[in-house]
């Protein structure tokens, strides 16, 4: 027995990745039905959040991803708009990453906005890239200031008198909620939108990244957040409509438990080499 | 020379983003009720860092193209990739500059540069991401097979820790423990690590991040420290 389990110490790596294979394609593609339990104070926070917005309230929504985090940031944008367009609230996007962001944008909303009766410049628009690498604080309090200043037309060139939406956003003071959702977003929104406007914020991260945004919700300085498949999933669970993150937080279960098993199985297979060894010395 | 007119433009950035953002909006009554003189140029401030961030949007594959073209033309080792380069930023550039506006097929050429931004930007850039991304999922369970190893009570502790937060996040660790009292059940555990001991960590690390951000924005605004150039 300790033999075999000290093969396991040096496992050719090719099994390993066999394994997460097979285990990530299982979830994808038959759906397991699991339980889940209570929703999450951050993702409720978002939820009530989008559920308090008044009719005439607009939300801007930083999409600032491309296909590197599609995997957990798709279905965060996705779960949000879907209730934004079932309550009727108008929204405005931005992105602030790489040019690729309003294409990837663009695919998720545009077919539930059309689906929802929305048209376009009126009820949403896309605001496309602003290049903000250089800094992120600049660029968010100049958007806050004078919106039309920092970006005079939208992805498709229109210029931004000739939306009718955006004759209704001037500076972050006419936004109901700023919602960033990227790989890890920029605490300058908590800093120079929340701090110095009062205008709520919340986020949309991947997992990984979820421990830095905690002591933020903690203090109230963000609203929500969408931590990975899982929020995205507690928020389709809200919205009673399981959707892209319900199925990917499946795959992530698998994908998760395969880490844990290869860390199990190289602490056993070094623990039965480790006493191989001593027994022959 | 050029060192102090970098500082200059530097100080004087730096005390015009600090002074805009410290003073109000509005001043007290009893001191005129004047409005914050700077706020006005803020936004032409912000224009100007997105437009000289902007410019290495430029600058990059200019230094690109020069260092293949270099290569390509002297064929030297590696001509072959320059030349891949080359080729596809200059496809790159046309097909996105041609192509039809969004939701329109167009005509002609724009049909045709429609169909090649579609073919490099949805068959090949996308997938690149996409797949690079997907790989880390490999090295991930590679990586716990081979380097985490639970040989002290510390990396036992790291390692019951990170067994609760995996399965506390995925809804196999609520079906896993669904029948347990509700303080042993893994999405109760995550929670309490994410929302307690992780925030206390975080924010003792936040605070001295910023303080040394703080630090080194003062040096920086001030011009003090070695020479960058």
């Amino acid at each position: 027995m300790t033999r075999w389990l000290a093969k396991l110490h040096n496992l050719n790596p090719r099994w390993l990745y066999l394994a997460t294979a097979v285990l990530l394609l299982v979830p994808l593609v038959t759906m397991i039905p699991m339980p889940r339990s209570d929703i999450s104070g951050a993702v409720r926070g978002l939820y009530d959040m989008i559920e308090a917005c008044p009719p005439d309230g607009i939300v801007l929504i930083d999409s600032s991803w491309d296909a590197g985090s599609q995997s957990e940031n798709k279905a965060e944008l996705k779960c949000v708009v879907r209730h934004l367009c079932r309550r009727k609230i108008r929204f405005v996007v931005i992105s602030t990453v790489t040019p690729f962001c309003p294409e990837f944008a663009g695919q998720v909303i545009e077919p539930i906005a059309k689906e929802a009766g929305y048209v376009y410049g009126r009820d949403w628009t896309n605001m496309g890239y602003i290049q903000a690498n250089t800094g992120l604080a600049v660029v968010i309090e100049g958007l806050a200031r004078d919106f039309h200043k920092m970006r005079q037309a939208d992805v498709h060139g229109t210029p931004v008198d000739q939306l009718p939406l955006m004759k209704d956003v001037r500076s972050i003071r006419d936004l109901y909620l700023v919602y960033s959702v990227t790989y890890s977003p920029g605490t300058e929104w908590i800093s120079f939108v929340k701090g110095q406007f009062g205008t709520p914020v919340a986020f949309g991260c991947m997992s990984i990244m979820a421990p830095s945004y905690y002591a933020y919700i903690d203090s109230g300085q963000l609203s929500g957040m969408l931590a990975g498949n899982r929020g995205a999933a507690e928020y389709e669970a809200l919205l009673q409509h399981p959707d892209l993150g319900t199925k990917l937080s499946m795959a992530a279960s698998f994908g998760n438990a395969a880490v844990i098993l290869a860390a199990l199985v190289g602490n056993l297979g070094l623990w039965a080499a480790l006493r191989m060894r001593r027994r022959a010395a | 020379m050029r060192r102090r007119v970098v500082w200059l433009i530097t100080f004087a950035g730096g005390l015009y983003f600090l002074l805009e953002f410290l003073l109000p909006e509005q001043a007290p009554a009893w001191l005129g009720g004047f409005k914050n003189p700077l706020t006005p140029y803020l936004t032409d401030a912000t224009n100007f860092i997105v437009v000289v961030g902007t410019m290495a949007f430029l600058l990059g594959p200019f230094n690109l193209l020069r260092g293949h073209l270099g290569t390509l033309l002297r064929l030297r080792k590696g001509w072959f990739e320059s030349a891949v380069f080359v080729v596809f930023l200059t496809i790159s550039i046309v097909a996105a500059a041609d192509r039809p506006d969004e939701g329109k097929s167009g005509a002609g050429f724009a049909h045709l540069a429609g169909l090649v931004y579609n073919a490099l930007f949805y068959g090949v850039l996308t997938a690149f991401f996409a797949s690079s991304m997907a790989l880390l999922a490999f090295y991930l369970v590679s990586a716990a097979h081979r380097a985490f190893r639970v040989n002290s009570v510390e990396t036992g502790l790291m390692m019951a820790a990170a067994t609760v937060i995996l399965l506390g996040q995925v809804p196999l660790g609520d079906w896993m423990t669904q029948g347990l009292p509700k303080f042993l059940q893994f999405p109760t555990m995550a929670q309490w690590i994410l929302a307690v001991p992780n925030t206390a960590v975080q924010r003792a690390v936040l605070i001295g991040a910023c303080g040394g951000a703080f630090a080194t924005g003062v040096r920086l605004w001030l011009g003090i420290g070695k020479r960058q150039d």
